[in-house]
């Protein structure tokens, strides 16, 4: 019976042979349509710096690059210095000098490689693409740098693996760009006393494992109080992967702005317990929808679905990691940015001119390390002035909104009376303020 | 004198060796490259370039061939945790899971238990990871015995169920309390962490996957209860009129498959991570399953297939850099390997 | 008092959300397992009909097109299945779980270049009087065109099943292949094309996905959707209509769970995560004498329970 079944006409060969046309033109399409990923391409320098050469061993303190303004969206290359002299004042960074294999002079036609570990993909809209956006003004503010990408590696064995292996490819500068690299990382730190290891989030470093993150809090308190003009209902949203300090922080200086110009306004913060999940965003959005919620924010890696949602729900929406105004016209209030290509460039630049020193740097507006996004054309001109006037109020470092009393969602006092708390302090947050609904674990 | 061969003669010869199981799986691999290849040229690059930059990075240093051993030691032990069971006829897709739980309870142990010395602390934590493995699959035999669940499917789902279950331990109650407020355990200290062999990134996690595979090869081939294993996944009933305590035999093939697994999450928070945190695994328990059935459960065999991923997955990291392939590419390599592995087995006659 | 209405209003919302796609998948599942195979590449086929119908809309500006491509995705994976495991008798569940890899790699790869693309996409259509109920009408009929034709697809597979010659046969098939052979099928054939089938159902679904829900690409978005489809094919005991009942389950809780936490339940939202994989494992375990009597004879190979 069986052998009489394998007889049926499927079993014959013109069968195979069709198949293996088949087989062949789903390759030849799926390569057609799979274009190159554009970042591969190595990027050529469009604007030569004017001071990028290869030999800069004397203390001069001119930036190394010299982006155009619109590039910096409001850091000008002063400003942008001044965070590295501010962190050079702070006690609490230490002289370096083992990591110097970046700092010698190249040979001709040799290029510096700098390498750079991305947790997700590098075309995500989001986190992850704001950094590769940031690597590649690197490799443009510099001819003789190479940079060298990996996406996609996840927060394990993985990324030591990578980091070992663009060190046999003669890399010498490491960004790991994902908070979740830095216990990995740490552990292989003291086998690479000449490599220098940047990493975008922690709150320790060593002889030659350094950490910075920008203050993008300070967006989201000016992005709050925008949302605070705008919401009716008086609620607004928050919806964010994981409950990490710096999400924390977030949802509070949003809270915070908001509140500053509706006392009584209520914040809602919801969790999807997955950094890209655009159905469960979806879903997030429609929950905030039937609560009352008329603006909405995000942390999440990728960033597309939310605020397209929002704009179908009617509803408005405040962007983060990059700016997506285009994917939502009647929605998009503003944003915070990122605008890590600066901050890349002027890191390397001290590198090789020996003058870094490791640290652990929290900047933000002042140093030009984050962009407010551009505002929603439906806005009128008086907002949108009082929120940019916030925003220098921010920049000039007199306003400090996290000035006590902090009073978290249990009525336990956080920041005291009258104190200032510092920038690490605050990207330690575990809490959420009063007036916030949600859990942090 | 030599007398010529017939044709026939010589096709007899040439189909006896491509039917060993290990010339058939190394033309399975060599297609599947040759394939990926043709892929690679159509969008542009030349994939001998690529194939050389990727056994470079490998095989052809000594940083990689670190790297490829540092990645099979949990490959190799979600592979078992696969092909024990497998011996018995269970199907454990819970590999991901268990290896989660196994490394929750190992943190336990080295957060909340006080030994001091690591001869002390290391086996209290592998025994933890194990035991937490075991209970984690246990859940799903007993499921399967009391009220006729398939394993297959609550394998397949308590994956995600325990990724969550270490997030609300790693979020909430175990966050370390001076760590900023990070999703992370306290640091581990230097009693409970694996150490590395000489200076390379191996460390004695290793032996592990070691004792693992020679126990279970010797175990199988040269015990009467391996024997009776391969009974019990051939024919139950006929087992069961042999003699056999089958379900016995279910339960404990379970337990040690999904304590192997446990294994593997203690050897990744010991010897790679240092404390708990979300995602430490990135699918090591669906390439270890898949690495098992490559092999046939064969637990020899499962060493050259969890080498063939290793050296896969890390040569994907190196090509992303030097080769300019995105990580999806990879993804397609090894789903091109597996294919072919499983295709080219030599046809087993089904009988109805 | 209000918030109960919220917490019920949203799971409503979200049983329907979320849940289509996972119907889509479901269907596709059970037609697949009905003639006697289980795909575990259920994954990757969502993925590929979630990426190439959210290219193809890009490309041409039509959400036809994109559907009919997410369609085609779908089942040209399956199809890779549908070879192997009938042409070269490999394992069902090794060969569906490369499936899945390969299908994540591929639609990574080609998804690329469309991850910042907008699209119109498909948008709700009320339906007059009905979408006026409270809650239950805003849930279930303002949705897009894909969620009506799910609604239908249920009872119709239920009647393509047990009424038609085509239902018949494919059933007979997954009960014996030499039985069908013997009534004059060609069982393999069918085989071939319920697998086609459902993975054409299963990239419908990841199109749904992409271009009604979400309006967007990123990889591997369906975050093992398609493998909740298989449970929830054991949990519907193999019928389309308890199919929709666990498929909108699912899309209540992933909605409730959101909604709870809106409302500040004092849970972790980590545990309220379990529990949409809870509740089938749990109604598993509930109905499992029934459903191993439902269980079609060609999948007790693969999936028997008892010992």
């Amino acid at each position: 019976m069986y052998n009489r079944i394998r007889k049926l006409p499927i079993f014959t060969h013109s069968h195979r042979i069709l198949i293996g046309v088949f087989m062949l033109m789903a390759i030849v399409a799926l390569a057609a349509c799979g274009s190159d990923d554009p970042t591969a391409v190595p990027a050529q320098p469009t604007a030569v710096p004017a001071s990028s050469s290869t030999d800069t061993s004397g203390p001069t303190t001119t930036t190394a690059t010299t982006p155009s303004t619109a590039e910096l969206h409001g850091g000008s290359p002063d400003i942008f210095l001044k965070g590295f002299e501010d962190a050079a004042a702070d006690s609490s960074f230490r002289a370096t000098s083992k990591f110097a294999a970046a700092a010698k002079p190249l040979a001709a036609g040799e290029k510096l490689k700098v390498g750079f570990i991305f947790v997700g993909s590098q075309k995500d809209l989001g986190y992850n693409q704001a950094a590769a956006e940031g690597s590649q003004y690197l490799e443009k503010a510099f001819p003789d740098i190479e940079v060298l990408r990996s996406e996609n590696i996840p927060e394990t064995a993985d990324v030591q693996a990578v980091e070992e292996q663009m060190i046999r490819d003669g890399a010498t500068i490491i960004f790991a760009t994902s908070y979740g690299y830095s216990g990995p990382t740490k552990a292989i730190i003291e086998k690479h006393p000449d490599v220098m290891f940047l990493h975008m989030g922690d709150v320790e470093s060593f002889e030659n494992y350094s950490s910075f993150f920008g203050n993008i809090w300070q967006l989201e308190y000016a992005a709050g109080q925008l949302a605070g003009h705008t919401s009716k209902t008086g609620k607004l949203g928050f919806i964010a992967a994981f409950p990490i300090p710096q999400t924390l922080l977030n949802v509070n200086a949003f809270h915070l702005g908001a509140q500053s110009v509706n006392p009584d306004i209520k914040t809602t913060f919801v969790l999807t317990s997955s950094w890209c999940d655009p159905a469960k965003q979806a879903t997030a959005v429609q929950a905030m929808v039937e609560a009352g919620v008329d603006v909405l924010t995000q942390h999440q890696d990728c960033t597309k679905t939310i605020v397209e949602a929002a704009e179908r729900a009617g509803i408005y929406v405040s962007g983060y990691h990059q700016d997506a105004s285009p994917a939502a016209p009647n929605a998009w209030l503003t944003g915070a940015a990122w605008n890590w290509g600066p901050v890349y460039s002027e890191i390397v630049a001290e590198i090789r001119q020996g003058t870094y020193k490791s640290s652990v740097m929290f900047q933000g507006l002042d140093a030009g390390w984050v962009k407010l996004s551009p505002f929603g054309s439906f806005l009128s001109d008086e907002v949108k002035q009082s929120i940019l006037d916030t925003v220098e109020k921010l920049r000039s470092g007199n306003f400090q909104p996290f000035t006590g009393p902090i009073t978290d969602q249990d009525g336990v006092i956080q920041i005291a009376d009258g104190v200032v708390p510092t920038d690490a302090q605050l990207q330690g947050t575990g809490y959420l303020l009063q007036g916030i609904t949600g859990r942090t674990n | 004198m030599t007398t010529p061969i017939s044709l026939n003669q010589a096709r007899g010869v040439a189909i006896t060796l491509t039917d060993r199981p290990i010339v058939r799986s190394l033309m399975a691999v060599a297609f599947a490259f040759i394939v990926f290849g043709i892929f690679i040229a159509i969008i542009g690059r030349d994939p001998f370039e690529v194939y050389a930059k990727m056994f470079e990075g490998t095989l052809g240093s000594k940083v990689g061939l670190s790297e490829v051993g540092v990645r099979m030691i949990p490959f190799v032990l979600t592979a078992l945790a696969a092909s024990i069971p497998a011996r018995v006829g269970l199907i454990n897709v819970g590999g991901e899971g268990q290896l989660y739980i196994g490394a929750w309870a190992a943190t336990g142990v080295a957060l909340y238990v006080d030994f001091p010395t690591i001869w002390l602390m290391l086996p209290a934590m592998a025994f933890a990871g194990f035991l937490g493995g075991a209970v984690w699959a246990g859940f799903a035999i007993a499921l399967r015995h009391f009220r006729n669940v398939n394993e297959v499917i609550s394998t397949l789902l308590s994956n995600y169920v325990a990724i969550l279950f270490v997030n609300v331990f790693v979020f909430g109650a175990w966050k370390n309390p001076t760590g900023f407020g990070y999703p992370y355990t306290a640091n581990f200290e230097v009693e409970s962490i694996l150490p590395a062999i000489a200076d390379t990134r191996l460390h004695f996690g290793l032996v592990l996957p070691v004792i693992g595979i020679i126990a279970t090869y010797l175990f199988l081939s040269r015990t009467r209860w391996g024997a009776n294993m391969r009974a019990v996944g051939g024919n139950p009933d006929a087992a069961r009129r042999r003699g056999i305590p089958v379900l016995r035999y279910l339960i404990i093939a379970m337990l040690v498959g999904g304590g192997l697994a446990g294994l593997a999450g203690m050897s990744e928070v010991s010897g790679i991570q240092h404390h708990l945190r979300p995602g430490i695994s990135n699918s090591l328990g669906f390439m270890g399953f898949l690495a098992s059935w490559m092999a046939n459960h064969n637990p020899v065999a499962i060493i050259g297939t969890c080498f063939l991923i290793a050296v896969i997955v890390v040569g994907g990291d190196v090509l992303q850099f030097s080769g300019n392939l995105p990580s999806a590419a990879m993804l397609i390599l090894i789903g091109l390997v597996l294919f072919s592995i499983l295709g080219f087995r030599r046809f087993e006659r089904k009988t109805e | 008092m209000s918030d109960v209405w919220l917490v019920l209003g949203g799971t409503l919302t979200g049983a329907v959300g979320p849940g289509i796609s996972v119907l889509y998948a479901t269907y596709g599942e059970l037609i697949t397992e009905r003639a006697g195979r289980i795909n575990l590449g259920i994954e990757g086929s969502m993925l590929m009909g979630a990426c190439f119908g959210f290219i193809a809309t890009v490309e041409t500006g039509s959400v036809t097109v994109g559907i009919f491509a997410g369609m085609i995705g779908g089942g040209a994976l399956s199809l890779i299945l549908a070879y192997l495991v009938i042409y070269r008798n490999t394992n069902q569940l090794a060969t569906g779980f490369a499936l899945t890899l390969f299908g994540a790699g591929i639609t990574a790869y080609a998804g690329r270049s469309y991850v910042d693309s907008t699209i119109g996409g498909l948008n709700p259509i009320s339906i007059p009087f009905l979408s006026e109920i409270p809650k239950l009408g805003s849930a279930l009929f303002e949705q897009d065109i894909l969620a009506y034709t799910a609604y239908a697809l249920g009872p119709l597979l239920f009647w393509g099943l047990h009424y038609t010659r085509t239902g018949l046969s494919l059933k007979a098939v997954g009960e014996s292949i030499s039985v069908a052979y013997a009534a004059g099928r060609n069982p393999y054939v069918i085989q071939i094309a319920a697998i086609a089938i459902g993975g054409a159902l299963a990239g419908l679904g990841g199109a749904q996905l992409s271009l009604g829900f979400t309006h967007t690409w990123s990889e591997g978005m369906t975050v093992g959707r398609g493998f909740v489809a298989v449970g929830l094919v054991i949990f519907a005991m193999w019928s389309p209509l308890r199919a929709m009942v666990g498929a909108f389950l699912f899309g209540g809780a992933i909605g409730l769970q959101l909604q709870l936490q809106t409302v500040g339940a004092p849970v972790s939202p980590f545990i309220l995560d379990m529990l949409p994989y809870l509740i089938i494992i749990f109604v598993m375990a509930l109905w499992s004498r029934a459903s191993a009597r439902a269980m079609p004879e060609g999948l007790k190979g693969v999936l028997k329970a008892t010992t």
